[in-house]
């Protein structure tokens, strides 16, 4: 059994440094999201929570406090992690309970706090997301990972730095246009060349920060919400795939095998071309990221994202805006937070609640969210009804 | 019948006598760096009970020549937490000269035109933590970029 599911509510905070915790923020935005939606508390069947450093704030096991905080206390619970894609795989396991039935409405909440550690605790936290014997042991940190696929980028199609900066330049732009993202200016390129190399050839600007934050969704069942009060987004696919977890271990470094399934995986599933995208969100964790998300998902032949993100194809006014929220680069990257927040932008946007950067066609538009190097990966499409 | 466990004929799958502690103990203890080959011919330095190409169980042991060249690599100048005192440090993946490919770090590479891609470099014991790599004498440096 399968039914259409729709998320009909969606709601972030801004990103960038919480005084509150990552349980009240998780609370804030999960009622948001419920109100928005129309959906009664009490009528929640399951509460899918991401909040994969949840121990960096002494507390685990936050799905029972945030339902009790909603006074659901009775709604079963349980936190989903999947690194830096945990929320978007909490968003693929409420599609699949209420599609398949099991619950006519779910909430998914993804929550991180960082802020409150050190740069260098919190590069640690980050580098538990890879094989900690195999790699980080190996003195490799997140920003080293993505270099060496930058690297060999660079090597084998000619990708120039310039190319990364351009992806930096549009989503700062992006995300200065963007209430609830981390940075709210824009950059020039001078910045950017001009910024200090954290791992060669990736520069400061090319690397995401660490954000704070909180997303939450409402996923229902359409057919037991026949007046809905937003214009819900209709999950038309929710695909996931995974590949060899260590980087050096795969045949190829200049892609990441399961964005390539997860994407397969989604246009199958939603009988969509990829030519009928209108708009995405991608995971860009570092510059180099959005033009491998873009390649490997089959946007641009290997090696022409650099060239068509320098040339405005991805701008948002572009033929195919990429990242209109500024992207986990500008927006903000609170790990578990993140999958969620992306479809916030994508909810955003089909609603006409995304302001100055609204992108000029949102008829079909794509989520796509990779844990680590790309052991995990989530793509999800959303059309209307 | 309470206390009796009943014994089944199970297929013996030789790399499952392996840990991921035996591999760390080879670099800083033994000397040498274990690999495993599959049947399919995946080289891997990597812990794992089948092999991730082909999910075949007969995964042979052997020793790594530590020997290959330089597939992609960052002088990274923000360390991990256990090398705050090497940095700046390359972490580098290695082309294995068996096949197969492995991560490791280099303390004296320090910046990025003290290496390319395609150099040869050999494995050597440290007591530091990692796989550590050192240029061969003679190879290469052409500053890339």
């Amino acid at each position: 059994m399968t039914r259409e599911a729709w998320v009909l509510g969606a709601a972030s905070n801004r990103f960038g440094k919480m005084k509150e915790s990552g349980r009240e923020a998780a609370s804030r935005v999960a009622l948001e999201a419920i109100q928005m939606a129309g959906v009664e508390p009490k009528d929640i069947g399951y509460t899918f929570v991401a909040n994969a450093f949840g121990i960096a704030e002494r507390q685990a096991h936050v799905g029972p406090l945030i339902n009790t905080a909603l006074g659901i206390p009775e709604v079963p619970s349980c936190t989903i992690e999947s690194a830096c894609s945990s929320s978007s795989a909490a968003l693929h396991e409420a599609f699949v309970h209420v599609a398949g039935g099991f619950h006519d409405a779910a909430l998914v909440v993804g929550v991180e706090k960082l802020s409150h550690l050190d740069t260098l605790t919190a590069t640690s936290y980050f580098a538990i997301g890879a094989d900690y014997p195999f790699e980080s042991h190996n003195g490799a940190t997140f920003p080293g990972l993505y270099a060496t696929i930058a690297d060999a980028h660079m090597n084998r199609y000619g990708t120039q730095t310039e190319q990364l900066g351009s992806v930096a330049v549009k989503n700062h732009l992006n995300a200065s246009l963007n209430p609830h993202a981390h940075f709210q200016r824009p950059i020039t390129m001078d910045t950017y060349l001009n910024s200090p190399v954290i791992a060669s050839p990736l520069r400061l600007y090319d690397c995401c920060p660490f954000s704070d934050g909180a997303a939450a969704l409402v996923v229902v069942a359409a057919e037991k919400y026949p007046n809905p009060r937003t214009e819900p987004l209709v999950i038309r696919a929710s695909a996931r795939a995974g590949s060899i977890a260590d980087m050096h271990d795969r045949p190829e470094l200049t892609g990441l095998p399961a964005s390539q399934r997860a994407s397969q995986l989604a246009f199958q599933q939603a009988h969509v071309e990829r030519g009928q995208v209108d708009f995405m969100e991608v995971h860009d964790c570092f510059t180099i990221a959005e033009l491998v998300a873009l390649e490997d998902m089959g946007f641009f032949p290997r090696g022409g994202a650099g060239k068509a993100t320098e040339e405005g194809l991805t701008a948002r006014d572009g033929k195919l805006p990429v990242n209109p929220s500024g992207g986990l680069k500008a927006k903000g990257h609170p790990v578990s937070a993140t999958g969620a927040s992306q479809v916030v932008e994508i909810f955003e946007q089909f609603n006409g609640m995304a302001g100055a950067r609204a992108v000029p066609k949102t008829n079909i538009a794509l989520a796509h969210n990779v844990g680590a190097t790309g052991s995990s990966a989530s793509v999800h499409i959303f059309g209307r009804r | 019948m309470s206390g009796v466990h009943p014994t089944h004929a199970l297929p013996v799958e030789p790399s499952a006598a392996h840990s991921i502690q035996e591999f760390e103990h080879g670099y800083e203890e033994e000397q040498r760096l274990r690999g495993f080959r599959s049947a399919c011919g995946f080289v891997t330095a990597t812990w794992g009970l089948r092999c991730p190409r082909c999910g075949q169980f007969d995964l042979k042991e052997f020793s790594l020549s530590g020997k290959g060249v330089v597939a992609a690599y960052t002088v990274q100048n923000v360390p991990a937490d256990e090398f705050v005192n090497d940095a700046p440090y390359a972490y580098v993946l290695i082309d294995l000269d068996e096949g197969g490919r492995i991560s490791g770090w280099m303390p004296t590479v320090r910046a990025v035109g003290d290496l390319s891609i395609g150099d040869r470099v050999h494995w050597v014991a440290s007591y530091k933590p990692g796989v550590q790599f050192e240029k061969d004498a003679g190879a290469s440096a052409t500053p890339g970029r």
